[in-house]
């Protein structure tokens, strides 16, 4: 197995008397696919917050090829090459799809107030050339005759496809993916199965959070699933069908058909 | 000689609105405190330039600095008051939490200038800055003006070329972004509270310029020239003129300024309730809000959304998701994966 690019170490985190997550333990290997499953209230969306920054654990380390990730900001964090989702697509609504690209592709230093006041003409070359890497990136995700609309008007399948879009321009180490297939119709879900089977080829690592057994089974190398906020099984997904503690969370769910 | 100085109130108040502007349009904070902003900037000019206190009269400083030197200076405090609100009230309040704790803010600052005499002098307030430089220029008093009105003019383009450059820059995508999805932004790298508090320093200076200038417009400042419903009066006009889109902002502070107030000056008032005609004005301006947001809620010049691209034509149906080929590419490199971006371009991009 390849070196690990995210370990977390007996993370946990309560919220008043609920324990969300309860000495956590895994870790994803750099270049991998891994899917993080569990029934509804296993703690898995709490993970992902306390991984990117969006929440405080009460104890426990996270650390992203290395470095330490607990006590920095979520934008410092996204800075390391950690790119996260949501559950519901939060693009920059009133902006333009193509300005969404264009800010996702991450030019921090162009947006200093001394570099876009005395710069602009320098800045407007560069942006030029970026909007062209942008354009292409939105062909790629089928979103280019878009790109002037504001991204409000988008489709929620078409919103789902503008993150996409939006992770492979700003070119993450590491992407966490939250139920990426919520609310998506078979088609588009075979789409981003693609995508994300795409970004691994592109050697980025990709944790996936995901209710949709079948997207896991069909897109992921590993799974570690999740129950009451500890991790109680961890392998690949056709090692989980005989593992009695997951069919118990699941409640004698048939894994793997739908 | 009226209508200069209804214009030059005007511009004033338009540098006051591009900064508040950026604050509200750019970052969709409903900041309460911004005129407090302008009083400062107005106190400290007069403070700097009218020199000592002759009792009874008392406030602080008391220097004789020319006048553009004591601006300058009166924007330098101005801009230090708004990094200590900014400090507390942008960390980790929104919206109406926000905006109430800027009226605090405000409302402290108003009691302490009220009632502390040293400073400013109490509810007497400071007077005294009339005219820097007329008999330097050798100016007659309506020449100076008229000559007056000429410079906050130029003023208020510099401060519109400011903005608008600022507006379609990276600096006001990302500023832009941060208002549309803070959580958004953070996981894409921007440090929200910084960004934030980057645009309210920018347009605390802004405000702070035009107290600079309304005190000479005035030629002395108390307690009563800042009431809260000047502030409003500056929303209304952001909202007429369009927010978000500095052209529209200065547009919209000449509508309602120019257009709608001293037009209503002249609607009919009867000699026994000579406070009728001001009523009806303040009812006017809210009926002008209300019939904006029912009617043209973005403005008379919206924001532009998409910052510098030249326009495309938009096609009418958003393509389906399994819909034929994708567009042709803008540019050259089309095909080419986010990998092959220019490596020189990638610093800090994760």
């Amino acid at each position: 197995m390849t070196a690990a690019l995210l370990e977390i170490e007996h993370l946990s985190k309560s919220f008043g008397g609920v324990h969300a997550v309860q000495d956590c333990t895994f870790m994803v290997p750099e270049g991998h696919v891994i899917g993080l499953i569990g029934p509804n209230g296993a703690g898995k969306s709490t993970v992902v917050d306390l991984v990117s920054g969006f929440g405080r654990p009460d104890a426990g380390s996270v650390r992203l090829a290395g470095q330490q990730l607990i006590g920095k900001r979520p934008d410092t964090i996204s800075r390391l090459g950690l790119i996260r989702t949501f559950q519901t697509p939060r693009e920059w609504r009133n902006l333009t799809v193509l300005d969404n690209i264009l800010l996702a592709q991450c030019r921090f230093r162009r947006e200093s107030l001394r570099e876009s006041l005395l710069r602009a003409r320098r800045i407007r070359r560069e942006e030029d050339a970026d909007r062209a890497v942008a354009q292409a990136i939105l062909d790629r995700f089928q979103l280019g005759d878009l790109a002037d609309e504001r991204a409000v008007r988008l489709s929620g399948g078409q919103k789902r496809l503008l993150e996409f879009a939006r992770i492979a321009a700003a070119e993450p180490r590491l992407v966490i993916l939250d139920e990426p297939m919520g609310g998506v119709n078979p088609v588009l879900g075979v789409r981003i199965g693609e995508a994300v089977r795409g970004f691994a080829d592109e050697g980025r690592t990709v944790l996936i959070v995901e209710h949709n057994l079948p997207f896991i089974e069909r897109t992921c190398d590993q799974v570690v699933v999740m129950d009451l906020g500890e991790v109680i099984a961890q392998g690949p997904f056709s090692s989980l069908r005989d593992n009695a503690r997951v069919v118990d969370a699941y409640l004698g769910m048939d894994l793997g058909r739908e | 000689m009226y209508w200069v100085s209804v214009f030059t109130e005007a511009a004033i108040f338009a540098i006051l609105a591009l900064g508040l502007d950026m604050v509200w349009g750019w970052c969709g904070d409903f900041d309460l405190a911004f005129y407090g902003y302008l009083a400062l900037g107005s106190y400290m000019t007069m403070v700097l330039t009218i020199g000592r206190p002759t009792p009874p009269v008392e406030y602080i400083i008391g220097w004789r600095l020319p006048y553009p030197l004591a601006l300058v200076l009166a924007d330098v405090a101005v801009v230090a008051l708004a990094a200590v609100i900014g400090a507390i009230a942008l960390r980790n309040l929104r919206e109406i939490y926000f905006a109430v704790t800027t009226l605090g803010a405000v409302s402290v600052l108003y009691l302490i200038v009220e009632n502390y005499t040293p400073l400013f002098d109490g509810y007497n307030g400071v007077y005294g800055l009339i005219n820097p430089g007329q008999t330097l220029l050798h100016l007659t008093y309506d020449g100076y003006r008229v000559g007056f009105l000429g410079a906050v003019l130029v003023v208020l383009l510099l401060a519109y070329l400011l903005a608008q450059r600022l507006s379609r820059s990276p600096f006001g995508r990302m500023v832009c972004s941060v208002r549309e999805d803070e959580r958004a932004s953070a996981a894409y790298g921007r440090p929200v509270f910084f960004v934030k508090y980057r645009a309210y320093l920018v347009g605390a200076a802004f405000a702070g310029l035009a107290g600079g200038l309304f005190a000479v417009f005035i030629s002395a400042f108390n307690p009563s020239a800042w009431t809260p419903q000047e502030l409003l009066l500056i929303y209304a006009a952001i909202l007429v003129g369009g927010r978000g889109n500095p052209r529209g902002v200065i547009l919209g502070t000449f509508v309602v300024y120019v257009g709608f107030i001293e037009l209503t000056r002249y609607l009919p008032s009867p000699a026994s309730r000579p406070d009728f005609g001001p009523a009806l004005r303040q009812v006017l301006i809210g009926l002008l809000i209300i019939l904006m947001l029912k009617f043209r809620p973005e403005g008379i010049l919206p924001e532009r959304a998409g910052g510098r691209q030249p326009r495309r034509p938009v096609p009418g149906q958003a393509p389906g998701l399994a819909a034929g080929p994708p567009a042709e590419p803008a540019g050259a490199v089309a095909g080419a994966g986010p990998a092959s971006a220019d490596p020189a371009d990638q610093e800090g991009a994760p």
